[in-house]
């Protein structure tokens, strides 16, 4: 392996929580280990699944989170061999509860950074409690300001898992500093990540010092929010556009534009330019746009709304981005093998150095490796 | 030097930011917290955005409209414990002060579009051609190559969601997308990957003396989380999209109604013993046949319906504890108001105060990175805007103050306006409220 992390050792004992970090670490050259116990790593069990590949090796989360890793299946029971696995982490990464982890950390080499995601933390009242995507987002006070009037709240993109990605994110940017700081001390150290300060640290626009400073009690608004006209999502012939208009002078640039396609002469009158006058008014605002929206297609409307300098971008489903020309034109997509030899496209690297700093072999068999690390 | 066991991590490095909302902002506040000297280049003519939302509490008062540019709680949350340099880098004067800077600084930092900073000179080019080894990591939209189609889009944190695919995965099944524009998770990601650059890049250039150029464009970076959805896709045509609160994995999961006007709990109950648990505690709530996973999975519809009905007699609170108790994720669905309550955050130190030269101090949220040995600083609140001009450009670019007198006259830099006009926040005498072991605001 070659990359910035080349030569070092990172065992991963975590599912979901820790895999994005691990991913990241893997692809930069580090040595991952995935402990797994005989029945396979939890991530092996996540749907979607490949078919005509068997369980465990059919799991696409799996074979795309675990690339670049390596598969050592230790029986929990058995202390002997993760002692011997673990004594020779630079990092270990942990989820479990202090009270239900059964690694033996008491031997744990005093040269190894620990990295713990904790659902609520190592401290305070909640530290045993139990946590999910939902309900990290649930405490973080965006689950109740998303979803429509009429329904249940709803969690930001919940089939993304976006609250375990931040934290695992915010894992890696600690256990990075905590590496650093080995280098230049000698001294390791521990790593806490709570999920829902993860979710807490990406949402300030509900959080205590925004809700202190205007004091307005946060409330789901569909689509479409009243801070400003357009403002939010808005149908047209193959889906979704997002237009946020604001600003005076992006105004101009929309309702000229309504007001070319559909005929409109009343979108340009001086009134409108008033923002507040616009909120006022949202229903006809929403309409005249509407007309020009549902016109075209999501790409159409980008890309001539965007040359007139207008906030738009489409609503992208997977579909959508597969075939999105940008990303073909920057060659952002890679494939990996699944264990039966398909070839299939999966996200490039999530940066772009002037270093060679990432590559990315297939995800391990269960199993794989566990020869070449105990004897 | 010689490095003691509590020096943070990036002690001596020095970050020259030139950041707008978040994106930038938020990583370089991380760097600022763990030891790094994190300058903030602003200007009058272009500022960032956080200092056109003011405060709302702000909103009639004439008489410190003049200072209204420091007062909005984003200033401090994504910029606490950085100095504020204020310099026009559309004038000569100003850049040629800026290139001074920045041959001093270890890290060059920007999530300005990649146009813009190839029109104000401060591209990697530009920037390595005054520093060689800088660690350079910026944040456009869509890359920083200009032979890409959407090279000239206008990214901006709302929008970007949607773009990426993060509209489309939220609300309920049967619905339209439900917009998340109340939080920009491309904005975070991205920040949290320059983070990790830019730490990677440090090793990089103490190991071999060479320097990096890193691109992340926040289209890309984004998109790396959604690589199952892009391979089922591949492979079976499947479009993935929003399923409301359920997993994809078992149920139940979702959001149920308690009792009160707007009061929800989240509950994930995925496993076989997260039901066996759930189980104990419905008993004859729900029909016997859940029992089975599988009609777990196609009932859904039914079995919400029941567990709903059950848990409209509780409390929120009450039954977020008692579902924990009995080992089954729970949560209530927090609202502003209730997150001011929360005293587990509390409890955690969640929110810190710190000085702030314009409102006397000022509170903002910790960083969710949380290191053993070496935890971190705050030595200020989000600073005003060109609070340190005067300071940086003596003690890091070696300017005499004649020179630095000269640079503000020709509208090269600027101070602080109003140094003397000053305010507290109307919460002021409760902040101490958020910080668990003080009785009073004086103490702090």
């Amino acid at each position: 392996m070659s990359g910035p992390y080349s030569g070092l050792r990172v065992v991963d004992t975590t599912g979901l929580a820790g895999a994005y970090a691990t991913r990241l670490l893997a692809g930069m050259g580090a040595d991952v280990i995935r402990l797994e116990p005989p029945e396979g790593s939890p991530l092996r069990r996540l749907g979607p699944f490949a078919e005509g590949i068997e369980p465990p090796e059919n799991s696409l989360w799996w074979s795309y989170l675990a690339m670049g890793s390596q598969s050592v299946v230790i029986d929990p029971g058995d202390i002997e061999s993760l002692t011997e696995v673990l004594s020779e982490a630079d990092v270990l990464f942990e989820d479990r509860l202090p009270n239900a982890s059964k690694l033996p950390t008491q031997d744990i080499n005093p040269k190894t950074i620990r990295t713990r995601i904790l659902p609520f933390g190592l401290t305070g009242p909640k530290r045993d409690w139990r946590s999910s995507n939902l309900i990290a987002w649930a405490a973080s006070g965006i689950l109740y300001t998303t979803g429509f009037t009429d329904r249940a709240p709803v969690a930001p993109a919940a089939p993304v898992q976006l609250a375990y990605h931040a934290s695992a994110a915010s894992a890696l940017v600690g256990t990075l500093l905590a590496l650093r700081s080995r280098r230049l001390t000698g001294l390791a150290q521990e790593v806490e990540i709570s999920m829902q300060e993860a979710a807490l640290s990406i949402a300030p626009e509900t959080g205590v010092p925004m809700f202190m400073d205007d004091r307005v009690h946060r409330e789901r608004s569909g689509n479409r929010r009243d801070l400003g006209r357009p403002f939010g999502l808005y149908p047209c012939q193959d889906g979704f556009v997002s237009i946020i208009v604001l600003m005076p002078r992006h105004w101009v640039a929309m309702s000229q534009w309504v007001a070319e396609a559909t005929d409109n002469e009343s979108i340009v009158e001086e009134v409108f330019v008033d923002n507040a006058v616009r909120v006022e008014a949202r229903d006809l605002i929403d309409d005249w746009v509407e007309e020009l929206t549902q016109r075209h297609t999501r790409l159409e409307l980008f890309e001539e709304g965007q040359r007139r300098g207008i906030p738009i971008t489409p609503v992208n489903t997977i579909e959508a981005l597969v075939e999105d020309p940008h990303l073909q034109a920057a060659d952002f997509w890679q494939t990996t093998s699944l264990q039966d030899g398909t070839e299939v496209k999966i996200p490039g690297a999530p940066f772009r150095s002037s270093s060679a700093w990432w590559s990315m072999a297939p995800a391990p068999r269960l199993g794989q490796h566990t020869d070449q690390y105990l004897s | 030097m010689t490095v003691t066991e509590t020096d943070l991590p990036l002690n001596g490095i020095r970050v020259f930011e030139l950041g707008i909302a978040i994106a930038s902002p938020y990583c370089g506040k991380l760097m600022a917290h763990f030891g790094a000297d994190v300058l903030k280049v602003e200007s009058q003519t272009s500022p960032d955005v956080v200092r056109i939302l003011g405060s709302a509490w702000l909103k009639d008062r004439d008489d410190l409209a003049a200072i209204a540019s420091d007062t909005s709680p984003y200033v401090s949350e994504m910029n606490a414990s950085k100095r504020s340099v204020g310099l026009e880098l559309k004038t000569a004067e100003g850049k040629a002060a800026a290139m001074q800077l920045l041959a001093e600084c270890d890290v060059f930092l920007a999530n300005f579009g990649a146009r813009a900073l190839v029109d104000l000179g401060f591209d990697y080019e530009a920037v390595a051609a005054i520093n060689p080894d800088i660690v350079y990591v910026q944040l456009p939209g869509f890359g920083s190559n200009e032979d890409l189609p959407y090279y000239p889009f206008v990214a901006w944190g709302p929008n970007q969601a949607p773009l990426v695919g993060m509209d489309d995965f939220t609300g309920h099944a049967q619905d339209p997308p439900a917009g998340i524009a109340t939080v920009a998770p491309p904005d975070y990601m991205s920040a949290l990957h320059a983070a990790i650059a830019t730490i990677t890049g440090l090793e990089q250039r103490d190991a071999t003396g060479e320097g990096v150029h890193v691109d992340i464009s926040q289209f890309e970076t984004t998109l790396a989380l959604l690589g199952p959805f892009v391979m089922d896709y591949e492979l079976t045509g499947t479009v993935h999209s929003r399923m409301g609160n359920r997993s994809m994995w078992g149920s139940p999961q979702g959001v149920y109604p308690c009792s009160g006007d707007e009061r929800w709990i989240a509950i994930s109950a995925t496993e076989s013993q997260d039901w066996d648990a759930l189980r104990a505690v419905l008993g004859s709530c729900v029909d016997s046949d859940f029992d089975d996973p599988s009609i777990r999975v196609s009932a859904q519809d039914r079995l919400d319906e029941q567990i709903a009905a059950w848990t409209a007699g509780f409390e929120s609170e009450d039954l977020a504890g008692r579902l924990q108790a009995a080992g089954i994720a729970a949560h209530i669905v927090s609202t502003n108001e209730d997150l001011l309550h929360d005293t587990h955050v509390t409890s955690r130190q969640w929110y810190q105060v710190a000085e702030s030269t314009r409102l006397g101090r000022d509170v903002f949220t910790n960083s969710p990175v949380k290191l053993g040995r070496t935890s971190g600083r705050w030595t200020g609140a989000g600073p005003s805007m060109g609070q340190h001009t005067r300071d940086v450009l003596s003690e890091v670019a070696g300017m005499s103050a004649a020179a630095i007198d000269n640079l503000i006259a020709v509208g090269g830099a600027f101070e602080q306006v109003d140094p003397e006009t000053t305010t507290t926040r109307p919460w002021d005498d409760w902040i101490h409220l958020l910080l668990p072991g003080t009785e009073d605001a004086r103490d702090l």
